[in-house]
């Protein structure tokens, strides 16, 4: 009876090996993923108003036209030029600026333009820690779905630090990096540092002419160097500082924080301060928030250069902007920043130029160039690394070093260019169709040749990649018009930065680079665990079977053996 | 049955420290309360109203989205930058903070606000540096049939008001204001901080109130005063300060009208966080021989959980447990023993 069921088990087990097998001779479809399964973010920010693309005159400030699709506010760049004391409140308002943000008063050498400035800088915690709800505050996307929490100087700003009480979102001034500060050559400058953070920090006025201390402020409590070894006391939540600066060097510099300098400018702290040569009648951007297009250049940029693009590109590490999301209190954070943290175990894993990366650089810091224009780009890296930036069918002459000319008979052109952390480099790039400098119009890319500062933790096209793009080649929008059936809205998913979206499926009509489905069978391990449990469970049965049927098997034992002994036996007898 | 015995134990171990912490807490908050009942100093009623003459010549720039500005371009003027040509060691700076200078840090834009209360929403900014939305000097909630008090509320705001609270930053110096519905309050905003902090409250009545907003912000240290008036029903309403991570770190507050709503989290000392975080214990260096003094400065929150793991201490967390299990399980072992003292005679038998 037994036997008979150990053999039907027999014959279904290599009955279903069989139809297995089969089934595994055919390699499963392809599996597409339908774009409606996908958050498609708007290309352009439908908040910015098309209107402020235009070049305009605000307050009698003359602000050029700039194409992108999300171009500066114009009101704001009409209150950093004046000064936030000298525009109206309606400009004041639109601006979004603090009514002591930019002080501007007293033309000391009687050229026209203000003398003493006066720049206040708050300190923003972006997407930072709530004890409130799981996600963060204020948000701002570096990319679609990517929110490393940062730290950044923040122009002085009046009212929410989300866009109302509805959003979660930045308002448009609190955003990564730094502002680009802009100063004159003989100008009587402070920086007022206000403390607006958790912890302590410090301006480091790196490149720029600054003396050591100035005129015992406070009993020459307080420094004007930054550093807290060695210059002053740390600045703690609450209390402001003024540096005070008469620089007399033009050039592309860099400030900082020199509190932690080896987290705290990761974490943002850092921007670019230019020092523009002194000239008549030479009311300054202040501030370019943002960087990118300098829609108000200074008088001798405009002598030279027919636009101007601040660049600066920055690296992050994940590890290190995640310590400000897990915890709240400040306590925890400075243990890990301080104690836990460690710089020199650590990969870069965002890259960004302007704050953001690639797609959303395409939105603000492209570089929009019509032929035989002159167009100066100042850069500065204030990476952890060396970056290699490539520029697509153009070479650009390097100009300056570190905010110094460089000899022009000795001036390089070239298409790569490095820059090691914290230096800065000006270029002229010269869009003169001659083969060299330019090799026609088009959509080009210019972008980190360090192929991991083209993605976004590991995920291509991402990181600080943008163009320099040709007018005749923009939509309306402001964007890239890139060649017939190419879709750069796959990129404005958090799907795709997530790395759910297989990125050649729809290269061909039969999506034969797609994602691989699975098989209609079992899989080749599945298969291997189900052959184990099967013969497992054999053996088992067999096992049953010896010891249940011990009795029977010892009789039968018993009476083979009394018959062979019986054979023996009558062998012997014989 | 060991196993529930022991598993029993855990929970209410893991309950009376959690208990213990919470009480802490509570400590804290009871004594912010008393706090609060005696600040609720009306000191500033000896605000004349003299010095509106100095302010007549504001003008009124009429914004186009609705908002009522008073942009004192005069009064700029007036004040101008004179500390400027002393040379280089004076700040220069808005005229707000000249005032400051000059010991007047007081702002008076809510005084203003008696010429402007006729428009709506009023928004009011100046170039000092004060910012007042969702002024109301006397239009009723509809809830209201009058208004049942006028008080005058001080707030204070700045770090130094976070010290009681371990683990924040910024503060107010109370958390909880309780007044009657229908009350028209004026705040007198103080920011005790060189940097910028607001009054910001939500959740009134939009029709009366700006986005349901009633906000007032200063740029430094000096005072600004609004009034407003709350609505008839029990309500609970968020008061904080919006500048980034400054109400995650501690300038938290909120008033209670009438019986109120339900209490806000996260309030320094007065409410729980709905996420916490995780506290452990560090290998920090210590004076060995000076064990006792250095637990006195710590927070008792972060003492309570640090003690209980500290091996140093007599008596510490693990050993209460130890003597916990002791007790619960000496009854079971005499059982035991017993037990197997009458199974002994049962088997020698």
């Amino acid at each position: 009876m037994p036997i008979r069921y150990f053999i039907a088990i027999l014959a279904f087990s290599s009955i279903f090996f069989a139809v297995n097998t089969q089934a595994s001779l055919k390699l499963p479809a392809t599996v597409k993923v339908d774009p409606a399964a996908l958050e498609f973010e708007p290309m352009c920010d439908p908040k910015i108003s098309p209107s402020w693309r235009k070049a305009q005159v605000i307050e009698g400030v003359k602000i050029e036209a700039s194409e992108q699709c999300s171009p500066d506010n114009p009101h704001l760049i009409a209150a950093v030029v004046k000064g936030t004391n000298n525009v109206s409140m309606d400009t004041l308002m639109k601006s979004g600026l603090s009514p002591d943000a930019i002080i501007k008063t007293d033309d000391i050498d009687g050229d026209g333009d203000p003398d003493r400035i006066t720049i206040k800088l708050e300190i923003i915690e972006l997407n930072g820690r709530t004890p409130d709800f799981e996600g963060v505050i204020p948000t701002f996307d570096i990319a679609p779905g990517i929110q490393p929490g940062a730290w950044v100087f923040a122009p002085k700003t009046s009212g929410m630090s989300t866009e109302n009480f509805e959003s979660l979102r930045a308002n448009s001034l609190l955003r990564l990096p730094s502002p680009v500060i802009r100063v004159e050559v003989g100008d009587i400058v402070q920086i007022v540092l206000e403390n607006t953070h958790y912890f302590p920090h410090t301006i480091h006025l790196h490149g720029v002419d600054h003396p050591f201390s100035h005129h015992e402020y406070n009993g020459g409590k307080y420094g004007n160097d930054g550093v807290p070894q060695t210059s002053e006391i740390n600045l703690m939540p609450g209390e402001r500082r003024v540096y005070e600066i008469q620089p007399r060097q033009p050039g592309t510099m860099f400030y900082h924080c020199h509190v932690q300098t080896h987290t705290h400018l990761a974490m943002g702290l850092a921007g670019m301060i230019i020092v523009e040569e002194n000239r008549p009648n030479n009311w300054l951007q202040t501030l370019n928030v943002g960087g990118g297009k300098v829609r108000h250049p200074s008088v001798a940029i405009k002598e030279q250069f027919d636009q101007e693009y601040d660049l600066q590109y920055h690296a992050m590490d994940k590890e290190l902007h995640e310590i400000i999301q897990k915890y709240n209190d400040p306590r925890l954070i400075a243990r890990d920043m301080n104690r836990r943290y460690d710089l020199t175990d650590s990969t870069e894993d965002y890259f960004t130029l302007n704050g953001l990366s690639f797609p959303y650089t395409l939105r603000e810091s492209m570089i929009i160039a019509e032929p035989n224009q002159k167009i100066k780009l100042r850069m500065l890296n204030s990476g952890g690394e060396m970056v290699a930036i490539h520029t697509h069918g153009h070479k650009a002459t390097i100009t300056h070093y570190d905010g110094v000319e460089h000899n022009p008979a000795a001036q390089i052109t070239r298409d790569v260019f490095d820059m090691a952390p914290a230096q800065r480099l000006d270029l002229t790039l010269n869009t003169t169709n001659d083969g060299l400098h330019n090799y026609g119009e088009g959509a080009w890319l210019f972008h980190d040749h360090r192929e991991k500062g083209i993605t976004t933790d590991g995920m291509s096209e991402g990181g600080s990649m943008s163009m320099i793009a040709y007018k005749s080649y923009l939509n309306e929008l402001g964007l890239p018009k890139v060649a017939h059936g190419i879709d750069l809205s796959v990129f404005f998913t958090k799907e795709y930065y997530q790395r759910r979206i297989p990125i050649w499926q729809d290269l061909d009509q039969t999506s034969s680079l797609g994602a691989a489905g699975v098989r209609s069978g079992m899989d080749s391990e599945t298969r291997t665990t189900m052959l184990n449990l099967v013969s497992g469970f054999l053996v088992g049965i067999l096992i049953y079977l010896v010891i249940a049927r011990r009795q029977q098997a010892k009789a039968a034992m018993t009476s083979a053996i009394s018959r062979l002994k019986g054979l023996k036996g009558s062998k012997a007898n014989d | 049955m060991t196993k529930h015995f022991f598993i029993l134990l855990l929970g209410m171990i893991a309950l009376s420290s959690y208990a213990l912490a919470q009480e802490t807490t509570d400590q804290s908050s009871h004594q912010s309360t008393e706090h609060d009942h005696s600040d609720h100093d009306m000191n500033d009623k000896d605000h004349d109203h003299g010095d509106h003459s100095d302010h007549a010549d504001h003008t009124d720039h009429t914004d186009h989205t609705g908002h009522d500005m008073d942009h004192s371009a005069h009064d700029h003027d007036a004040h101008d930058h004179s500390g400027m040509a002393h040379g280089d060691d004076h700040m220069m700076d808005a005229p707000g903070d000249h005032s400051e200078l000059h010991g007047d840090g007081e702002t008076h834009t809510g005084h203003h606000g008696d010429h402007h209360h006729h428009h709506d929403d009023g928004h009011i900014m100046d170039h000092e540096g004060s910012m007042i939305m969702g002024q109301n000097f006397d239009k009723l909630p509809s809830s209201c049939t009058s208004i049942s008090e006028e008080i005058e509320i001080t707030v204070r705001a700045g770090t130094k008001f976070a010290k009681k609270f371990p683990g924040t930053t910024f503060a107010f110096d109370n958390q909880e204001w309780r007044v009657k519905p229908c009350s028209k309050i004026t705040w007198h905003f103080i920011n005790e901080d060189n940097i910028r902090h607001q009054f910001m409250m939500h959740g009134l009545p939009r029709y009366l109130y700006h986005l349901g907003m009633f906000h007032l912000e200063s740029t430094g240290p000096r005072k600004i005063s609004g009034t407003m008036i709350v609505p008839a029903g029990d309500e609970t309403y968020l008061v904080h300060c919006d500048i980034a991570q400054h109400m995650e770190k501690g300038m938290k507050a909120q008033l209670v009208v009438g019986n109120g709503g339900e209490d806000l989290t996260s309030i320094p000392g007065l409410t729980p966080y709905v996420l916490n975080d995780k506290y452990e214990t560090e290998d920090l260096p210590k004076v060995a021989d000076k064990d006792d003094d250095t637990g006195k400065d710590k927070d008792t929150i972060t003492k309570q959980v640090t003690d209980f793991f500290n091996e140093n201490i007599p008596f510490s967390g693990m050993a209460w447990i130890g003597i916990l299990f002791g007790i619960i399980c000496a009854p079971m072992f005499t059982r035991m023993i017993a037990l197997r003292k009458k199974e002994e005679p049962d088997a020698s038998s």
